[in-house]
């Protein structure tokens, strides 16, 4: 049996890897820099900062199999700089601990919007295209630096199996993600004119993709998705909320008085980013369990009674 | 700090007028909805007949990767059926078309691609077996609200070398024109005769082993006429070419609805061509030289044949 750390515990795609791995028998430390909010029996939690020293001594106490390295701050509620910290500087650490502790296995939680939603994207990306999402939005520079940092350290660092997944738009009953949020409204907006497609992987089909990507003790990059591809008003409607079009410049608006919608995600529902896991899939054995209708409706029914 | 300020705001405004705008707003998505319900009593059965008896290649939700929907295009296909029967296009050599994968070539023009429509809905209905032809689109199409999505929805891609080569390689039948902009840009003086191809549609076709299918449109080049490109006028609105025509002064913008000219469109047979896809410029260049050759005789030859240009 294994023992496991995973960081970004409070958030709910990491509870539900813990979960899974308790479930298996292993024994998983948890680390967050926000309160964890119903912990799980049999985890042990430490609240911390990823770039502080905390971590460094639970790395010496403890003898981690494996890192999944899932905290990535999201939220333009922290200022840049902060985000920077935790997300660069923080990854760094972590990595860095991974090599002096010997740990032999490392999964990094990247995402797909790193690639960026442009209107000279082609349909479906694969790993080893430019990341355009920096060209306009300045605000992802921290995940696309983060991601970067990672893929190099795939080759670098051959002694660490290292696995950097570029997933979808995940959403799911548990989760509070931004786009989770949104799908949750009453009332969705898109944006006029535009009708992007889309991909949607339920967090439960995603811890099965992180769970695989250390058991297969795969190398590399990979993105992850599932099979099916829809235009946003489809989403919408397959979470039966109501819609209405509004206009860039008010969406812009709209979106962020809303919730903390970043800003780069706007171009998200104008342009598609539609990616493809071919990669992912020719390694280990992947099937999302979860289809389409069933995603989204369970990311959305408990706001919808 | 917006949000607070936000609902600051709305705190001031009459809950009787937030109450209105909201069912303003219900009924205008109302509205909405039933003209997108109302649309499928326009589709034409043939349209239908045609699209329904294409390969399936969607997913549940009635799409394929690119956005294309069956469902969807028929009201397009259905629309774009009365401008092609307003050109009264005669078509020839439909059955050089081959199965499987193949690649359209033909000469652009008339400042709207009314020659791309004409020749993807002669595949869809006159063709046996139906085909649905993939037009490749410019990068700015992508950012023209709604064009973007009607574009989508009836099988228009974006002209991308991977874009193209999975479609290809589903063995779909792609509509690409080599000259791009430039070619439908061009001014009335150099009507029929093609600008410099590009050469990616060649690499590709080498790359997937893919015939290539010469394509002659005639008819396009008079339906709206341009005598001037005015290109400051285009950079300022973001457009590929801004044309001027010459009955501006007298219709005002009337004069960019297209003349009813008569519509010829000629297949050629089938193309081979072998060789490793990543060879030099120049090797390249002779084989897209032959393909542009090609189509600019079939031009020649249909001109020759023309009696009339409305008739």
């Amino acid at each position: 049996m294994a023992h496991v750390l995973i960081t970004g515990i409070a958030g709910g795609l990491a509870q539900r890897v813990a979960q899974k791995l308790l479930g298996q028998g292993h024994t998983v430390v948890g680390i967050d820099y926000r309160h964890v909010r119903t912990p799980l029996e049999k985890l042990t939690v430490h609240r911390a900062h990823y770039n502080k020293t905390i971590i460094e001594d639970i790395f010496r106490r403890e003898n981690f199999d494996v890192v999944f390295h899932l905290g990535r701050v999201f939220s333009l509620k922290e200022a840049a700089g902060k985000r920077f910290d935790l997300n660069v500087v923080g990854s760094q650490k972590i990595m860095n601990l991974v090599v002096q502790h010997k740990v032999p296995s490392l999964i990094v939680l990247s995402t797909f919007h790193i690639y960026g939603a442009h209107p000279s994207n082609h349909i479906p990306i694969a790993e080893d295209e430019p990341l355009r999402a920096g060209l306009q939005f300045p605000q992802i520079a921290d995940a696309i630096q983060m991601d970067n940092m990672a893929t190099t350290w795939v080759y670098r660092h051959p002694e660490v199996k290292t696995c950097v997944l570029r997933p979808t738009n995940i959403i799911g009953p548990t989760l509070h993600n931004t786009l989770t949020q949104f799908l949750r409204l009453k009332h969705v907006p898109y944006l006029l004119g535009f009708n992007p497609m889309m991909q949607f992987l339920h967090e439960d089909d995603m811890a099965d993709a992180i769970l695989l990507a250390w058991q297969s003790q795969i190398t590399g990059v990979f993105n992850v998705t599932s099979d099916e591809t829809i235009p946003w008003r489809t989403a919408i409607s397959l979470s039966r909320a109501k819609t209405f079009p509004i206009v860039a410049p008010v969406a812009d608006l709209f979106l962020r008085a809303t919730g903390n919608f970043p800003g780069y995600l706007i171009d998200f529902f104008r342009y598609p980013c539609v990616i493809t896991d071919r990669l992912f899939r020719s390694k280990v054995n992947f099937f999302p369990r979860h289809g389409l209708e069933e995603t989204l409706w369970s990311a959305v029914s408990a706001a919808r009674i | 700090m917006l949000k607070s300020a936000l609902d600051a705001l709305l705190r001031e405004v009459p809950p009787d007028l937030l109450h209105k705008c909201s069912e303003i707003s219900s009924r205008l998505t109302n509205v909405l909805q039933l003209a997108t319900e109302a649309r499928h009593h326009f589709v034409d059965p043939t349209v239908a007949a045609a699209i329904d008896s294409l390969p399936n290649r969607i997913n549940s939700q009635g799409f394929d990767p690119w956005g294309f929907s069956p469902q969807e295009a028929k009201f397009y296909y259905s629309l774009a059926r009365h401008v092609f029967d307003y050109f009264r296009p005669e078509v020839f050599g439909l059955e050089h078309l081959p199965k499987g994968r193949v690649l359209l070539v033909p000469n652009h023009s008339g400042q709207l691609p009314f020659d791309g429509l004409v020749v993807a809905i002669a595949a869809l209905l006159k063709a046996s077996p139906p085909r649905l032809v993939r037009p490749m689109a410019e990068r700015w199409v992508s950012t023209l609200p709604f064009v973007n999505e009607m574009f989508a929805r009836s099988g228009v891609v974006l002209g991308d070398p991977i874009n193209c080569r999975n479609l290809l390689e589903d063995d779909q039948a792609i509509l690409v024109f080599p000259e791009g902009a430039r070619g439908s840009g061009k001014t009335f003086q150099h009507r029929y005769r093609l600008v410099e191809f590009g050469r990616g549609f060649m690499r590709l076709a080498l790359q997937t082993k893919t015939p290539i299918v010469p394509v002659a449109v005639i008819g396009g080049e008079e339906s709206i006429i341009s005598l001037y490109n005015w290109k400051g006028f285009a950079r300022l609105i973001g457009a590929p070419y801004a044309p001027v025509s010459p009955l501006l002064p007298l219709l005002g913008p009337l004069a960019y609805f297209p003349l009813p000219t008569k519509f010829r469109v000629y297949f050629g047979e089938p193309m081979h061509f072998e060789g490793p896809f990543d060879d030099e410029d120049s090797v390249i260049e002779r084989k897209v030289v032959a393909v542009q050759d090609r189509v600019q005789e079939l031009i020649n030859e249909g001109l020759l044949k023309r009696r009339s240009v409305f008739f």
